[in-house]
């Protein structure tokens, strides 16, 4: 008996139904809301809104114009040169994405199923990113100085007797950023790629070996497959990161390697036209949706279950 | 030259964090061809150490492994022609049930042994061995417990290995699927005439099934018999304890005949029983009684005196807590449920059956 009521007790003597209790759940989870709605509102909404807004006017006298036409829309994809140089930063941002995945997996792979103690695979993992402590610019910039006329790539040939002059090939052309930007968002694709490598559990490996397979059918019918999924995040995240770049392809581009972020540079420092870098941009943005959906999908469809 | 795997003084140091402790501390055994031989024992005793080191997974510190007469210590994995059934199952997750069983056959067909339709031929008869022919085409994900179970015993058979290795194959099971288990390895143990050594640390799980058990202790082997040898005739105060439920009492030998011998308890009472020891009048043993071995008597003649302490109903039997007189230790006895119940605090005389009391030296 006793132990009865001080089960129904509490209920009652609170005073307060379910239903009461339920909205002060809820009201009090609205609170919770308010900070992230509030960034949300402030850091998105606005501005794609003012985005949104830029783009549908246009720009007379230097003096912006309110309007709602989808001329400025139409022109990115019907005036030269800006069609023709999303598609070189995306072929760009492909190059890119290939490559660091390229130099990205071994390097995953080795940290993943090869250093056995956590002390060296903490320090491996260090020297992957430690490059992120230095700026950009001066990785960029180191990237000058190797591959121009005086740089190791050319002496180290020249010292070979490869070469007798210094060959311009390296530099000031697409190719040259290309290893630049592999070069410096590299890091992203290692990481994602290591931690989808770092889910195969030594135990799948063990049975293969007792089942008589090789390093290579291992690799081939098993940990490939799986890791597949994050060889496409590493991709997507290098290939939007390069797709963005603007520095790598000033310092060394060449003069034909502008980029679509130079563009829209240009267009609102030194032509002023800020509708158009708005519709650029939004261009952009949607391009980036898609992209970003259909490997979200591609993801979710390689993503092996365990 | 022996039929079968031996394993000769097996060795096994784990070093690590400054400290280093041998997991596998000198193992000897002969694993006859065919027989189904189970390793035994607590957690951490090197069950699992011992099973991957006749894999090949683990690298012996010290020792050997013998198989056939042959020396395979240095036998790469890939070569041993032994498969192993894991406790998590370690199922390729990104292939087909069908796809996992094929596997260790499309590493040999690599080596020209069978042709891809004489895979498909031999996955759908393992397949069916297994019950699991409508799951072909499944993933692993979407196999409960006990069919992924089945799938990793069948991709282990299929590549008609001579020795099949189990680690606590049933651990994740629920108890009656355990039970379903235990009857398909045996059903499938007798079919197929394979190696089977099997790892758990479940007693009445290796009872069952094994022809031999060895029971480990620390990296040690404390006996190693058939169930029947292990059960009643024990070799030491370790595994008396550790199968079955037997309570062990301290005794002095009293007499000694050729085929019987008389041991005296703390508090004078005296037990007959048959069989041979190998300790001398005077000698302190162990008896080792079991609750089933044990029944209230009416006379007080050759019998053991002691107090009802507890007593918990079984269903199947009354079981009771006894106390043995004179501090001498406690025992439990199993009675028919239709006798009347004994009230706690009597005294009772228990007598012992002769032929399976039974007394260890260590
Ligand atoms: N890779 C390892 N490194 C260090 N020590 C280990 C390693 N593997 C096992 N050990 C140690 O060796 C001992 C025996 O381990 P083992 O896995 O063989 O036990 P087990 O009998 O299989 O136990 P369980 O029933 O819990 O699986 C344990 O003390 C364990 O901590
Ligand atoms: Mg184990």
């Amino acid at each position: 008996m006793t132990a009865m009521t001080t089960i129904e007790r509490p209920v009652e003597l609170k005073g307060t139904s379910i239903r009461s209790a339920r909205a002060i759940e809820r009201r009090r989870l609205l609170l919770w809301l308010v900070p992230p709605l509030a960034w949300f509102t402030v850091f998105m909404l606005i501005p794609y809104a003012t985005l949104l807004y830029t783009s549908l006017g246009h720009v007379d006298d230097m003096r912006f114009i309110p309007g709602l036409s989808l001329d400025n829309f139409v022109r990115v994809f019907t005036v030269d040169p800006y069609l023709s140089v999303i598609l070189k930063s995306a072929r760009i941002g492909l190059m890119t994405a290939v490559f660091s995945s390229i130099v990205a997996y071994p390097l995953a792979f080795y940290l993943a199923f090869h250093v056995r103690t956590q002390r060296l695979k903490f320090l491996i993992y260090l020297l992957v990113i430690v490059p992120w402590w230095a700026s950009y610019l001066v990785k960029a910039y180191a990237w000058k100085t190797i591959l121009g006329s005086g740089g190791i790539l050319n002496v180290g040939m020249q010292n070979l007797g490869l070469v007798h002059e210094p060959v311009r090939l390296f530099l000031y052309n697409e190719f040259s950023v290309d290893m630049t930007l592999t070069y410096i968002f590299t890091p992203f694709a290692v990481l994602s790629i290591y931690a989808q490598l770092e889910r195969v559990p030594t135990s799948l490996i063990e049975a293969a070996r007792n089942l008589g397979a090789d390093g290579w059918m291992i690799f081939r019918r098993i940990i490939l497959p799986i890791s597949v999924p994050g060889v496409v995040a590493g991709a997507i995240i290098t290939f939007s990161l390069a797709f963005g770049d603007f520095v790598a392809p000033v310092l060394v581009g060449g003069p034909d390697s502008v980029m679509i972020s130079n563009v829209v540079i240009n267009l609102l420092g030194v032509a002023f036209d800020w509708p158009m870098a708005a519709a650029i941009g939004l261009v952009i943005i949607t391009l980036g949706l898609l992209l970003i959906s259909a490997s979200g999908w591609l993801e979710e469809k390689t993503q092996t279950r365990f | 030259m022996t039929t079968g795997i031996e394993l000769r003084n097996l060795r096994k140091l784990f070093e690590g964090h400054g400290h280093a402790s041998w997991a596998v501390d000198g193992v000897d055994m002969t694993i006859g061809a065919g027989k189904f031989v189970t390793l035994l024992g607590p957690s951490g005793c090197g069950k699992t150490t011992t099973l991957r080191m006749i894999a090949g997974l683990e690298m012996p510190t010290s020792g050997q492994i013998f198989r056939d007469g042959q020396d395979i210590t240095d036998q790469p994995v890939t070569d041993r022609d032994m498969r192993m059934v894991f406790q998590d199952f370690a199922l390729f997750p990104n292939m087909t049930i069908e796809d996992n069983v094929a596997f260790g056959l499309r590493v040999k067909s690599k080596k020209g042994k069978y042709t891809e339709p004489q895979i498909q031929q031999r996955v759908a008869e393992f397949l069916d061995l297994v019950h699991l022919k409508d799951h072909a085409h499944k993933k692993p994900h979407q196999l409960s417990g006990g069919q992924k179970q089945r799938v990793s015993l069948a991709r282990a058979l299929v590549t008609d290995p001579k020795v099949v290795l189990f680690d606590e194959p049933l651990g994740s099971l629920d108890a009656n699927l355990r039970k379903i288990m235990q009857l398909e390895l045996i059903r499938l143990h007798r079919e197929l005439g394979k190696t089977f050594i099997y790892v758990t640390h479940d007693q009445d799980e290796a009872m069952a099934m094994s022809d031999a058990i060895a029971v480990m202790s620390q990296g040690k082997v404390m006996q190693f018999g058939t169930p029947r040898e292990i059960y009643d005739r024990p070799a030491n105060r370790y595994v008396a304890s550790f199968i079955g439920h037997a309570h062990i009492v301290d005794a002095t030998v009293d007499s000694k005949q050729a085929d019987s011998l008389s041991v005296r308890l703390r508090n004078g009472d005296r037990v007959g029983l048959r069989g041979k020891a190998d300790a001398a009048p005077g000698s302190a043993v162990g008896l080792m009684l079991r609750a089933e071995d044990l029944a209230f008597a009416d006379a007080a003649t050759d019998t053991i005196g002691g107090r009802v302490v507890d007593s918990l109903y079984r269903g199947e039997y009354v079981e009771y807590v006894v106390a043995l007189n004179g501090n001498s230790g406690v025992v439990h006895v199993h009675a028919r449920t239709d006798l009347p119940p004994v009230a706690h605090g009597s005294a009772v005389a228990l007598k012992v059956n002769p032929a399976k009391a039974h007394v260890v030296v260590h």
